[in-house]
């Protein structure tokens, strides 16, 4: 009995530790649906909050792409990404390349920023809009000083509408590896 | 910039349609900014207020640029003075809500040896005109604009908005990746200590 009490309570100290170190909170926005999902970890604040396909097609549209051009990409399942350093032991380097989506269990590549470039610029897309395209996306790779660098972006996961995954956001301090897996994310509809 | 208004009504007049149709479509991609950003979460990412220290300061890359009066800026013909330069755009929503803080800081320290100039990127003076005048306060620094990217490339910029201040000697002493407030306390203090050295 004693045992089992013993397991139990350090089974509860290390769920707690876990989720005192790695918190994700979801909010849904009560008049849009529009969801965002936020990780505390490690001294590292990392969010993705949905694009709905309209808002994306508008935002391009006035960036000078026509509806026609802005089409897969809105539809690519789009989150404004938000990532931040507030304290982390060190510099944040992060390599966009490296993280992975899991869809059904099954890794899935995010399209790169140059592969959606390349893509556009065959649609013939003019340079000021392209130029727009690629700064409006989160940076492929970046550092992030501790005390508050920061980058908002948008990050294309490259799934249908309303599919699931977890989001596994790899970044390193001088060398060394850290991670954190956003879970249960939802593309839009 | 009284030239630049001057310039911006007698266009007013003669092509009446276009400057409706710039106006329209700000006032859209504003309402669209304002939207993405309400929906952030329970709010918006907070703007910051730390300086990163560079800890071997570097010579400035090369900076020639025009202005909203057509005119070049070139941070050469600023050494002596401490330049802060921020890369940003209308369409990048830290960069919106950080303009007004920049320019109270500039406000601040005009007097004090310091410069400000925002580099805006791949836009023009008519989608940036109007910006100007949602910004409370009202940018009253230069606005540069690099059209294709090149000189924020050299400044090896990797997202927006990104700010270097650049010393009386011309090298990079601070960096400051996203959004900021500008007028914050220490940021002041930092950036008219440089100026006083």
């Amino acid at each position: 009995m004693l045992n089992q009490i013993n397991i139990l309570i350090i089974g509860l100290f290390l769920s707690f530790s876990c989720f005192a170190d790695s918190l994700q909170s979801k909010h849904v926005e009560k008049t849009t649906g529009i969801t965002t999902w936020e990780i505390k970890t490690q001294g590292v604040n990392f969010s993705l909050t949905q694009i709905l396909p309209e808002q994306a097609k508008a935002f391009y549209v006035n960036r000078g792409f026509t509806l026609v051009q802005t089409e897969a990409f809105a539809s690519s399942c789009v989150y404004m990404t938000v990532m931040r350093n507030d304290n982390a032991p060190g510099t944040v380097h992060f390599v966009k390349s490296n993280w992975t989506v899991l869809a059904n269990k099954k890794p899935h590549l995010l399209i790169s920023v140059d592969a959606w470039l390349k893509k556009l610029k065959k649609q013939k897309v003019n340079n000021s809009a392209l130029l727009a395209f690629r700064w409006a996306q989160f940076p492929p790779e970046q550092e992030f000083e501790d005390g508050g660098d920061w980058n908002q972006g948008m990050l294309s996961i490259g799934l249908p509408a309303e599919s699931i995954f977890d989001l596994i956001v790899r970044w390193d301090i001088n060398g060394k590896a850290y991670k954190t897996t956003l879970r249960g994310v939802s593309c839009a509809k | 910039m009284a030239k630049l208004i001057k310039q911006h009504c007698g266009e007013l007049v003669v092509l009446n349609k276009k400057h409706i149709q710039t106006l329209l479509l700000t006032l859209v991609s504003s309402t669209i900014l304002f939207v993405s950003g309400m929906s952030h979460a329970a709010g918006l990412p907070p703007l910051t207020h730390n300086l990163t220290v560079i800890k071997k300061p570097k010579l400035a890359p090369a900076l020639r640029l025009k202005n909203m009066d057509d005119e070049f800026v070139d941070i050469n013909d600023l050494k002596g003075k401490v330049v802060v330069v921020n890369f940003w755009a209308t369409w990048c929503p830290p960069c919106r809500r950080e303009m007004g803080s920049l320019e109270r800081l500039y406000l601040a320290t005009q007097d004090k040896n310091v410069v400000v100039l925002a580099v805006n990127v791949g836009e023009d003076v008519d989608t940036v005109f109007p910006f100007m005048g949602m910004v409370n306060p009202a940018p009253s620094f230069p606005i540069l604009f690099d059209t294709d990217g090149t000189v924020m490339t050299k400044w090896k910029v990797k997202g927006l908005p990104t700010t270097y201040i650049v010393n009386p000697e011309g090298k990079i002493v601070y960096r400051a990746v996203g959004g900021r407030e500008f007028d914050h306390p220490g940021i002041q203090k930092a950036v008219i200590s440089l100026g006083q050295k």
